[in-house]
């Protein structure tokens, strides 16, 4: 497909002047000369950048969102609820057993998991006993942050999946999704924490919201990625067997693209902890707010042991996850097919 | 080769003139201010930054953080001045460095202030709620429901880090408050007032800790709840309670007695080695007279909330040229360069 620059150009130029008509527009009288005819008199204002040249994104942003508030309130509300009663079942159900039981739990969970491997499982093992043993203040923080962090991926793999293998089926899809994925993952998280209180109120909601804008992409992209970099042959001699689509989908190209999607999953995981941190600034509990104490009162023991907890953290979900997609990826290696 | 040589030379030349010629205008030299992560403290940087820049010709560098690693840069000597000190909630790490000679304090900046418990105007008419005691009623609580603790109300309170979250621990306890609500730390300053704004927006009852002067507080409605009077000897048998729970946790706590915050005067202050140069005189002779009115702090605040657009300059241009109180603060040539910069 070629871009025809014969109507594209015009149509940039005509917006472009558009933007600086609105600018000029809408900037504040005592900014602009007394007489539009004075910009070509006086040029002072190609040296430093003038104040009427500036477009104004802040207001509309800040009305749309107030008219946000005002009429899809009961809306925020509706997911509010459904997300904060979701996180506070499952962390009063897991802060309510004793803790030599969630660390039992944690390593039966992980022998099973990592298809009994003993290694990963004694060092998960070690590790959770460590959360609690680093402080006892940690052990129920920590369960908070990983109540969070779950349902965050959990929305990360249920939307994101999705979205990576339709990208990957239509290139113009992913043209424009693209960028969005940039986006997201640059654009500074105050920006979207800060909205998110006002929607959603202090607490677990803003930073669940963050999780997702923040660990989807690497998710979304992998699964792209994987599954685009399947084997053409193998895709086409599905075909040729006369595969339907769906039978392609799950039987061909999600099993080989699991490993990249695995990966896909791990780095979700760990920019969610990353997140969680950051949440903390606006009042989410949990194992990042007692970094922001120890940063606020200078006390650089305190932060460090909190920072050691945060990595213990990550290296139970890094193992857990990586372990879980070596796993599956023996279980669904192509059997009795000899290599080529 | 000789070309080059000459070419040299005469770019040294020139360099070296410029350096000295830009040296000799900065006559005031470099000045680091400390700023907050609060509108009021902003303006206040922003006013001085202006007055120092365009009348005193100095290199202004402003670093802006919360409030204990900017008070530990001050200490520290790495920042010069900071033109907003809520003395009273750090009275003790302020003693202690004044007589370690590590900060001087510079005279009031703000000569009052308020800090306290707020409830939305709404809510409090309804429900009668003017004092904390009114506060005191399951059927009030449910009101301020805190959706992660349930069966309790929410107070959003000061910053973990900050000494207030704890006066406030104390405070609630005291005052039997504790058993009703969550002393909820809302993470920073700006979680605190997005917090307020969206209950607001929302229409939901609003009960939080907060302060003035502040912009947000001349777009929302909030009253403050009467609590005991301030007492000196109370307040420090409470502020006594207080570090020692900072030191080791909410465990320490035992009975005290608790009162209003005062209604404080807000201070400036200047690190020893800053101080202690000749050049910065001056400079130091401004910031001790620098001194505006609380009504006057509202109005920029509010200017710079509705009508800067978010520019914390223009908001100070904008006080520079709408009152003349700041001509009393600075020498008459200071002041001419100053206006000449308007």
């Amino acid at each position: 497909m070629k871009t025809n620059w014969k109507y594209w150009i015009p149509i940039c130029f005509v917006a472009f002047w558009g933007l600086i008509v609105i600018s000029y527009r809408y900037a504040k009288p005592r900014y602009k000369p007394d007489n539009i005819s004075d910009l070509l008199n006086d040029f002072s204002w190609l040296i430093n950048w003038p104040k009427w040249l500036d477009f104004p994104l802040m207001q509309p942003i800040n009305s749309g969102f107030d008219w946000l508030i005002m009429e899809y309130g009961l809306f925020f509300e509706g997911i509010n609820y459904f997300l904060l009663g979701l996180y506070t079942t499952m962390k009063n159900s897991v802060v309510a057993l004793p803790w030599p039981l969630v660390v039992i739990l944690v390593i039966v969970m992980t022998y099973f998991v990592s298809g009994k491997k003993m290694s990963t499982t004694i060092l998960i093992g070690f590790c959770t006993f460590f959360i609690g043993f680093l402080s006892p203040r940690y052990w129920d923080k920590a369960i908070m942050t990983t109540c969070i962090v779950f349902i965050g991926i959990f929305f990360c793999l249920v939307i994101g999946i999705p979205i990576g293998i339709a990208m990957a089926r239509k290139p113009k899809l992913r043209k424009m999704i693209l960028p969005v994925l940039d986006l997201m993952q640059t654009i500074p998280s105050f920006c979207y924490l800060i909205p998110g209180i006002l929607l959603f109120g202090l607490g677990a909601v803003p930073a669940i919201i963050s999780i997702f804008v923040y660990a989807a992409p690497p998710l979304i992209r992998l699964t792209d990625l994987g599954i685009r970099l399947v084997d053409k042959e193998i895709v086409e001699a599905a075909d040729a067997f006369g595969a339907s689509k769906k039978q392609k989908l799950w039987g061909v190209q999600i099993p080989l693209a699991l490993p990249n999607i695995m990966q896909g999953v791990n780095q979700s995981v760990m920019m969610a902890l990353a997140m969680v941190v950051i949440a903390s600034m606006v009042g989410t509990r949990g194992i990042g707010d007692e970094v922001l104490l120890g940063l606020q009162q200078l006390n650089v023991g305190m932060a460090t042991e909190a920072g050691i907890a945060i990595v213990l953290l990550a290296i139970i979900f890094d193992r857990v996850t990586q372990a879980y997609g070596d796993k599956i990826q023996d279980k669904t290696k192509p059997k009795n097919i000899k290599k080529v | 080769m000789k070309i080059i040589q000459k070419a040299f030379t005469t770019i040294s030349l020139l360099v070296t003139l410029l350096v000295f010629s830009s040296s000799a205008y900065a006559a005031c030299g470099k000045v680091k201010l400390g700023d907050f992560d609060w509108d009021s403290a902003n303006v206040h940087t922003a006013i001085t930054q202006f007055i120092l820049e365009k009348g005193y010709g100095c290199k202004v560098e402003v670093t802006k953080g919360s409030t204990s690693p900017i008070m530990a840069a001050l200490y520290d000597q790495q920042l010069d001045i900071v033109t907003e000190v809520w003395r009273d909630n750090l009275v003790q790490q302020i003693e202690d460095n004044i007589a370690k000679g590590n900060i001087i304090e510079l005279g009031i900046n703000t000569p009052e202030s308020g800090q306290g418990f707020y409830v939305d105007k709404a809510t409090s008419d309804k429900y009668g709620l003017k004092h904390v005691n009114d506060m005191k009623n399951t059927k009030i609580a449910a009101l301020f429901a805190d959706p992660e603790a349930p069966g309790k109300g929410r107070m959003t309170s000061c910053i973990s880090g900050w000494t207030c979250y704890t006066i406030n621990l104390v405070k609630h306890k005291v005052y039997g408050l504790d058993k009703l609500y969550t002393n909820f730390d809302p993470g920073s300053g700006g979680a605190l007032d997005a917090a307020i704004a969206g209950g607001f927006k929302k229409g939901k009852p609003v009960f939080t800790y907060y302060w003035e002067p502040t912009g947000l507080m001349g777009k929302v409605d909030l009253v403050k709840l009467k609590e005991p009077a301030y007492e000196a000897k109370c307040w420090s048998e409470m502020m006594a309670v207080v570090e020692d729970i900072k030191a080791n946790g909410p465990e320490v706590y035992k009975p005290t007695c608790a009162s209003a915050y005062v209604d404080m005067a807000l201070t400036k202050a200047a690190s020893t080695r800053f101080a202690n140069k000749p050049a910065s005189k001056p400079v130091l002779d401004f910031i001790r007279k620098y001194s505006i009115p609380t009504a006057m702090v509202n109005s920029s605040l509010a200017f710079y909330i509705d009508e800067s657009g978010g520019d914390m300059e223009e908001t100070a241009i904008n006080f520079l040229s709408n009152s003349n109180i700041w001509e009393n603060w600075v020498p008459s040539d200071v002041a001419s360069k100053v206006k000449a910069a308007l």
